[in-house]
């Protein structure tokens, strides 16, 4: 391009700067768009091939290996095993442990957020959503079965009832760091509440009461309904001890 | 006698808990316990005897279970393979140089394999117990016709490689049509991804296509998650269909693991405890990560993950994990009494803990007040459940003792280790039981 001087010739140079921004910016959209495209292709033929020639693949460890390294790469969950007469009636084959697998990896994918403790019906969604099917496909039932068949493996992954809600708890006692946090909410003043411990730790009410409840089977806490306000409050006699250690001492 | 001994084969590397160590591409297809392999021609090559044979597509693995060394014959020497038979005493002669008289009644495979320097070799692998020969003998010639290890190392690319692949490819679009301009720029670039969607129908037509271009296609997934994670990053307000998608892929890259799940099929009796090394293996990283340690349920999931469609069952591993105790490995399984099992690496389970917790107890506060287990969940940041279970193991090993009140239970420091049998009247000028008398005088 011939040089030109003064204003004219650099608001020429700006535009075709711009011109050429453009297509670059057009070339790469496009581009993004036939690749996500080509993606979605992939995903569902990985899928398909996942739930049709499941036991092909599994005969050929070479090629299996390969195919779980695609799926890894394009994010498709080879899981997908349909749940078939047999796992209906009797509860065998992978259907029933897939689903268990794929429950227990929601479940600490989402614990960072929820500290352990999932709606049932939420987990649900999520794994439909995992597994590409309907809501009505899979069935509360279905979930409670492949959650039973993870028993064997200790008491810490359970369903229990709040309220009317289920919730699945998939962090033990012994590995729940809550309490800790609760204990070192009532250093303050020797009892908590569960609004406030919602309010604190901005926790679903769901939580804060399942963390309270066993602390109170723990024989940590102790509830005091009496309370003016009304409002339920769960002394813990352990801490306020350890914390009034300095007031006692100035005292006397 | 040692795996050491056999020098003439290459050696090959095994993992913390005794499992081989697998190249990238390799798969393991079959085991067999106690197996000798004998060199039937050259008495200068020293035998190995009581081995465990892992064939894998690369290789045949010789492991000595007992001083956790291995011997790889690599399958690209082994020029030919005899069927199996049981050799009957028609050579008296070759029986007398064998080990043991009964060796006669055992399965023997006869291999012939090549070694540059000296021409070929005949070695026999000895089966020494009652294990499908003729399975292992078949999936052997499997492996030796599809010659895996030609094709496999491209395969498996390391994280660098699909770019270069990439690049390459430019370049060869370049040479046979010079780029002009943008319009040049343009169409190359439609090309290569016209020519990758076009792969990509054709490598899904069955299942055998998906086989045979299943190097590509690994690539082209490497490539595509590659940019979409890239776009994803600079682009923080896409919408929320693509976070989940790239939410999704991080998942699952995490979990990717173990590229030769133990299988019942290739293992066979061998199962729960070859699954048991390889879970062993695989759950030191998880642990570290963890803090170590990490409930049985969270591993279950973890290591299922990892190995892809080859589910285990919960029994299974439950099984796999209580065979740790017979061998040594650096993890456990520990079972709460709540009913609660727990996976813990044994580094953890103690010492660093009691150090912890004994210093604790020697504060000022504590030495006199002694330590509740919440005071113990709170300043060592776990569970009160799990800090009680501590505080009780402590007090079994002798470093705290109890008191229970209506309280509850509190753990003061155990003194009485201090206090010298002989002459129980004198305290020693510093100590634990110095330090203990001087707070409680000081408090009064």
């Amino acid at each position: 391009m011939r040089r030109r001087p003064g204003i004219a010739g650099l608001q020429n140079a700006a535009a075709t700067r711009d011109q050429f921004r453009l297509v670059g910016e057009n070339v790469a959209k496009v581009r993004t768009d036939v690749m996500k495209e080509q993606l979605a292709t992939f995903r569902s033929q990985l899928e398909e091939f996942a739930r049709k020639h499941k036991s092909d693949i599994r005969k050929n460890p070479i090629f299996r290996q390969q195919f779980h390294e695609m799926c890894a790469k394009v994010g498709v969950d080879p899981l997908a095993s349909n749940k078939g007469v047999w796992a209906e009636l009797l509860g065998i084959g992978d259907f029933y442990y897939e689903i268990g697998v794929q429950i227990v990896d929601i479940c600490i994918a989402t614990r960072s957020h929820n500290g352990g403790l999932i709606d049932l019906l939420d987990l649900r969604k999520l794994l439909c959503q995992k597994r590409k099917a309907t809501l009505e496909s899979l069935s509360e039932d279905d979930c409670l079965r492949a959650i039973s068949k993870l028993k064997v493996l200790g008491s810490g992954f359970e369903v229990i009832s709040v309220g009317r809600r289920k919730l699945v708890r998939s962090v033990p006692t012994e590995l729940n760091k809550d309490h800790s946090g609760i204990l070192g909410l009532a250093q303050a003043e020797g009892y908590v509440t569960v609004e406030q411990v919602e309010k604190e730790f901005s926790w679903s009410a769901g939580r804060a009461i399942d963390a309270l409840e066993t602390l109170l089977k723990e024989g940590l806490a102790m509830i005091d309904d009496g309370h003016r306000d009304g409002k339920r409050r769960y002394w813990f006699p352990c801490v306020t001890v350890s914390s009034d250690t300095t007031g006692s001492e100035t005292k006397s | 006698m040692s795996a050491a001994a056999a020098d003439w084969l290459p050696s090959a590397s095994v993992t913390a808990s005794g499992r081989p160590v697998l190249s990238a591409g390799e798969v393991e297809r079959n085991l067999l316990p106690l197996v000798d392999l004998v060199p039937e021609e050259n008495p200068r090559l020293a035998p190995l005897r009581g081995c465990l044979l892992a064939l894998t597509s690369h290789r045949l693995i010789f492991l000595h279970e007992a001083s956790r060394s291995a011997r790889g014959l690599p399958l690209a020497t082994v020029v030919h393979a005899y069927p199996p038979h049981r050799r009957h005493s028609h050579n008296p002669l070759r029986s007398i140089f064998s080990s043991s008289s009964s060796s006669s009644q055992h399965h023997r495979i006869r291999l012939q394999i090549s070694r540059p320097p000296a021409g070929s070799e005949v070695v026999a692998i000895v089966v020494t117990c009652k294990a499908d020969v003729d399975v292992f003998f078949g999936r052997l010639l499997e492996a030796i016709r599809a010659r895996a290890w030609e094709t496999t190392p491209a395969a498996a690319p390391a994280s660098g490689a699909p770019v270069a692949e990439g690049a390459a490819l430019a370049e060869d679009v370049a040479i046979r049509m010079p780029v002009v301009g943008v319009s040049g720029i343009l169409r190359m670039e439609q090309e290569s991804w016209e020519s990758a969607g076009q792969n990509l129908q054709d490598a899904f037509q069955d299942l055998n296509a998906l086989m045979s271009k299943a190097k590509e296609m690994m690539q082209l997934a490497e490539k595509m998650r590659l940019k979409l994670l890239t776009n994803a990053s600079t682009e923080p307000n896409s919408n929320d269909e693509d976070m989940g998608s790239k939410q999704d892929m991080q998942d699952l890259l995490l979990s990717v693991g173990i590229v030769s799940p133990v299988t019942k099929e290739t293992a066979g009796a061998l199962y729960h405890q070859q699954l048991s090394l390889q879970l062993a293996d695989f759950v030191r990283i998880p642990l570290e990560k963890a803090g170590g340690m990490m409930a049985l349920v969270d591993v279950y999931c973890l290591f299922n993950r990892a190995r892809g469609t080859e589910l285990i069952s919960p029994e299974d591993l439950l099984q796999a994990c209580s065979l740790w105790e017979k061998v040594d490995v650096p993890v456990m399984l520990r079972k709460f009494d709540s009913g609660v099992k727990v996976i813990q690496t044994k580094t953890h389970s103690d010492e660093e803990v009691f150090a912890r917790i004994s210093s604790l107890a020697q504060k000022p506060d504590a030495l006199q007040k002694g330590i509740s287990p919440s005071d113990a969940a709170f300043t060592l940041g776990i569970a009160p459940a799990l800090a009680k279970e501590h505080l009780l193991n402590a007090e079994n090993k002798g470093l705290l003792c109890r008191d229970v009140s209506p309280d509850g239970f509190r753990f003061f420091i155990n003194l009485f280790n201090e206090i010298d049998a002989q002459n129980i009247y004198t305290q020693k000028p510093h100590g634990l039981y110095h330090a203990w008398i001087s707070v409680a005088m000081a408090s009064q």
